[in-house]
């Protein structure tokens, strides 16, 4: 049977509390297995485990739930060890490394902000700040909206304009944010927010890192921001070194 | 702003709230160790392809101009929505299929990956039902900026 790993913790570590539920259907029992001063958050894998909301759920809910504990370094989904006994090896061979990490991340939590521009609002500042878009854009409007030319020569003034602010955006976001928390990463590139960054702070010291979302929120109406969190800390782990 | 409390509460292991938005951390980020194997992402490796917010496309200019013709400047922000513009409506909708760019572009690229995701990999009808995580959400959002956009 092969063993479906979440997290690894201190040895000390009480594991996720009871009823917590794994990867599954039926979900499997979460279990910790202990190594050297180590343990791994774990549960038996399922056949033909995939990428299913349930599955991703019971990955999220077993780090949350254990994370709440004590430090949990959070694994990947479907990390996929042959047995328990290829995952005690893998406690004892990195110990080090992983101790570290958790010394690192101890207490620490990541929340995940993304923003993207309220389209009209956006596009409202780009007219009212450039000259030459509201020339063109008030010509448009006289003739009928103008010839397909006029319309493309508009479009893309106004494209590179809402560009520019995509740029300007995302860096205030991030200096209204860093200096409230301890580092920060970029989140995966891919999902078409003009700013994805992560941030991690203490679990116990978020306060202050969630008012000034709000703060900045209320003075960027513009934008549409979006916080995510406490997370366990998926964007601050760093695996070992491949040969320790 | 959004607050998305992303600690579940409770040992129910039930509840759909977040996990759109730690998707992608879920998936990409997170601990990998060599010694493990991974579960097979097939289909669901769409996530990694690079969406830019404003496309530069003909489409994307003449949405543009076009929403920049309907931008009632002497209006202030956050105008009450009224009665929408049918017609625009419709184009916006048509624009949308054609370049999916821009903004709207992000929650329906989780949306499809997952769909594809199940495609590939459900074999009962059942298991594709489960393997669509929290449809409610990316609709909501998708609606909320179309009535945004149309207003």
């Amino acid at each position: 049977m092969s063993t479906y790993v979440y997290g690894i913790a201190r040895g000390d570590h009480p594991g996720p509390p009871e009823g917590v539920n794994g990867v599954g259907d039926p979900p499997a029992p979460v279990r910790t297995l202990r190594a050297g001063e180590l343990a791994a958050v774990v549960s038996d894998c399922p056949g033909q485990l995939r990428p299913k909301r349930r599955d991703l759920l019971a990955h999220q809910h077993v780090l949350a739930e254990a994370g709440a504990a004590g430090s949990v370094l959070p694994l990947r989904f479907g990390s996929v060890s042959e047995d328990d006994d290829v995952v005690r090896g893998v406690l004892e061979d990195h110990g080090e490394h992983y101790r570290g990490q958790l010394d690192r991340l101890d207490g620490r939590v990541e929340y995940n902000v993304k923003a993207v521009h309220r389209e009209e609002e956006v596009l409202r500042q780009v007219v009212a700040d450039d000259a030459e878009v509201r020339a063109l854009q008030a010509a448009n409007k006289a003739s009928g909206g103008g010839s397909y030319q006029d319309r493309l020569r508009l479009g893309e003034l106004v494209a590179n304009g809402v560009r520019a602010r995509e740029v300007h955006d995302a860096k205030a976001v991030e200096a209204a944010l860093a200096p409230l928390s301890e580092q920060q990463n970029p989140g995966p590139e891919s999902a078409g927010w003009l700013v994805n960054l992560s941030f991690l702070m203490r679990r116990d010291a978020t306060a202050p890192f969630v008012n000034a979302i709000e703060e900045f929120q209320q003075a960027n109406p513009h934008l549409e921001v979006q916080v995510t969190g406490p997370l366990p800390p998926y964007s601050f782990v760093e695996p070992a070194p491949a040969h320790a | 702003m959004t607050v998305v409390a992303a600690q579940q509460q409770g040992g129910s292991g039930g509840g759909s709230s977040g996990l759109y938005d730690v998707l992608e951390l879920i998936l990409d980020r997170g601990l990998v160790i060599d010694a493990f194997v991974r579960v097979s992402l097939v289909g669901i490796e769409i996530l990694k392809i690079d969406v830019r917010v404003v496309v530069a496309s003909v489409d994307t200019y003449l949405r543009f101009a076009e929403a920049c013709n309907r931008l009632d400047l002497e209006a202030g922000p956050r105008k009450n929505p009224g009665l929408p513009d049918l017609v625009g409506e419709m184009t916006e909708s048509g624009a949308r299929g054609k370049s999916k760019g821009a903004l709207s572009g992000a929650a329906e690229t989780l949306s499809d990956a997952f769909k594809q995701g199940a495609s590939s990999s459900g074999s009962s009808r059942e298991e594709e039902r489960e393997s669509e995580p929290a449809p409610r959400k990316p609709r909501r959002t998708t609606t909320a900026r179309r009535k945004e956009e149309s207003e």
